[in-house]
């Protein structure tokens, strides 16, 4: 039954996907209005607090709030460090954690609702040929070269301007600068048939600046990833800082040597990030920063047992020849499908 | 339109000379009520929000002798009010987001409640048996109450169940006063809930987002005799304008659009790869 279902790791994963999209954009739906909210507000996932219909908070939210509001504002005051600073901050660390334990990076690859959004454009893309563009060795290098702005993103907009605003050195409007340029938030809340967030704040230059920069993101996301997948994710200091704790959860990617490795490059091929040392290394090397825990280069290593998803001690999927030998028989290895076209009547049946 | 503002009018006019009697006939002289409103208050004392885990507040238009603070995981507490003003803490057992604060003042013949909500610190429990507790004879109690980043903004209809020892009551009345001016009165359906539209009463430069955003006290009110007893309880709290006031939806779509444009040649370059 199960395999009826879900004949693929692929097809489980989008199921998973859209389930989990349902949940963190219309949850409160299913859960109640308040439990939205606490399902948790630290989650390993871009889901909106804006959206008032969510089933569940993103972790970078209360961390910048936590280190505006609470350090930043406690540091001036000099007051106690227990109960206003550090438990607070600590509680939704913890709480982060309980959560990237059980599923660890593959929040960004089953959860996010971002990347199953942008996944979903990638796929109608393919679809009618709008199609992938297949990235070069160029790309490659400059696709590298994008990696460290996710590590920016996570310092400067999550944690140094907002602690800087509570130290009173920034202006107010910079008190959560990543949420106020987060895709996400106008791309939920605009699933909830909301625009408050797609407008823009026009009394106040820095909300401005940082509202056109997310709708701009938004936009170019919607094009681009008809174009490159993930284009977002690449960027996403959220994913900066789940690997920040990569190796913590015991969900992880693992790979041993294979002769083949290196040479045909399907692994990187399938991979939505781009990422090229799956294919060239093995052990922790493979299992990098940018990886989503998606499971694609598994599906598509034509090895048996070479790239696994573990948890713990136990293998959940394992590469097989006969898997990938099935699996592209439907789905190249860059996400590419047989297109939809849309021909007329008599071109129809002249084909025939 | 006019006859809109005419009804306004006379709703206003009659909720103002109904307070005025009752006032004459046993209610509790209370502390002196804000222009705006006669109706019995729970009000923030300004500037008392510096401190995270305390924040005073005074009762207004009764004179209460203490704030009974409601917590979300079940715990109670009432703080003696001061110089006019009473400086609460999250009672036992702490943390949580929610609290429910009520002042009461009552002779023999009248008891005047009210009550509001005060918003702490997030992550806690939800309110959903805070809500449901019951804390005074006649309630007016919301459902729900606005989450995280959301607010009472005009325009915007929300619940309230008038509740009345803990059962819900049909066909009561509900008047509304905002501090914007407006007065108006809602009615419970049968399962005793007020639909409440929050009136678009704000200057039109007023701003409705940031931190800068405008806002406005309202007041729901309800009354019930039972035997010699007559109760009138309130909830207040604040609104603020439309969110969608001083944004711009047409930038907005112009910068997605611009974002749209920018992404272009991504297609551009992979349709020329491919024809190579």
């Amino acid at each position: 039954m199960l395999k009826t279902l879900f004949p693929t790791l692929s097809r489980l994963r989008f199921t998973v996907q859209l389930v989990m999209l349902f949940v963190t954009v219309y949850g409160s739906v299913i859960v109640g209005t308040y439990m939205a909210g606490k399902i948790s507000n630290a989650l390993p996932a871009l889901s909106c607090a804006y959206d008032q219909m969510n089933g569940g908070y993103c972790v970078l939210i209360p961390t910048q709030h936590i280190l505006h509001h609470r350090i930043g504002e406690a540091m001036v005051r000099a007051q106690q460090l227990t109960f206003t600073m550090i438990l607070p901050l600590l509680m939704s660390f913890l709480t982060f954690f309980a959560f990237f334990f059980v599923l660890g990076k593959a929040f960004c690859g089953w959860v996010c609702p971002l990347g199953t959004l942008q996944e979903t454009v990638g796929m109608i893309g393919r679809r009618f040929g709008i199609g992938l563009r297949r990235l070069g060795d160029d790309d490659l290098v400059a696709a590298r070269r994008v990696r460290p702005v996710k590590w920016l993103l996570l310092l400067g907009l999550v944690f140094l301007l907002p602690l800087l605003t509570g130290l009173g050195v920034t202006p107010h409007s910079l008190g959560n600068p990543y949420c106020d340029i987060c895709p996400s938030r106008v791309a939920t809340t605009l699933l909830t048939g909301n625009t408050d967030q797609l407008a823009l704040r026009v009394s106040d230059g820095w909300s401005f600046a940082l509202g056109a920069t997310s709708d701009f993101l938004i936009g170019f996301m919607i094009v681009g990833g008809l174009a490159i997948r993930q284009p977002f994710c690449r960027i996403c200091p959220l994913l900066a800082f789940n690997s920040l704790f990569q190796r913590l959860s015991p969900l992880r990617l693992t790979k041993t040597r294979h002769e083949n490795c290196g040479q045909c490059r399907i692994c990187s091929e399938a991979c939505p990030m781009d990422i090229q040392e799956i294919s060239l290394h093995e052990g922790r090397k493979a299992y990098t920063e940018d990886c989503t825990l998606c499971g694609r280069c598994a599906e598509y290593c034509p090895q048996d047992g070479t790239i696994r998803l573990k948890w713990g001690p136990v293998t959940l999927f394992s590469s097989r020849r006969e898997y990938y030998k099935n699996k592209v028989r439907g789905e190249l290895p860059d996400g590419s499908v047989k297109p939809v076209r849309f021909v007329k009547r008599g071109e129809a049946s002249d084909a025939r | 339109m006019h006859r809109t503002a005419f009804l306004l009018a006379l709703l206003a006019a009659s909720a103002s000379a109904f307070a005025q009697q009752h006032g004459q006939h046993g209610r509790p002289p209370g502390a002196a009520a804000p222009a705006w409103t006669s109706q019995p208050l729970i009000a923030a004392v300004p500037g008392s929000r510096g401190e995270r885990a305390a924040a005073q507040f005074r009762p207004v238009g009764l004179p209460a002798t203490e704030i009974r603070v409601f917590g979300p995981r079940g715990g109670e507490q009432a703080f003696p009010v001061e110089a006019g003003a009473a400086r609460l803490n999250s009672p036992a057992p702490e943390s949580g987001n929610y609290h429910w604060l009520s002042a009461r003042a009552e002779t023999p013949a009248h008891v005047s409640v009210a009550s509001t909500v005060w918003y702490l610190s997030n992550p806690g429990p939800a309110p959903v048996s805070l809500l449901q507790r019951a804390k005074s004879e006649l309630e007016i109690v919301p459902d729900p109450l606005p989450r995280e980043h959301a607010n009472y903004r005009e325009s915007e209809k929300w619940r309230f169940i008038v509740r009345y020892a803990g059962q819900p009551l049909a066909g009561q009345v509900v008047r509304m006063e905002t501090e914007r001016g407006t007065r108006t009165s809602f009615t419970t359906d049968s399962e005793g809930v007020a639909t409440v539209l929050f009136p678009r009463d704000f200057p039109p430069e007023a701003e409705g987002d940031g931190h800068n955003r405008a806002k406005a006290g309202f007041v729901l009110s309800t009354e019930r005799q039972d035997g010699d007893r007559h109760f009138v309880t309130a909830f207040n709290h604040t609104y603020g304008p439309d969110s969608e006031r001083g944004r711009s939806l047409g930038w907005g779509a112009a910068f997605g659009l611009a974002g749209m444009l920018g992404a272009l040649p991504l297609l551009r370059r992979r349709r020329n790869g491919k024809e190579q």
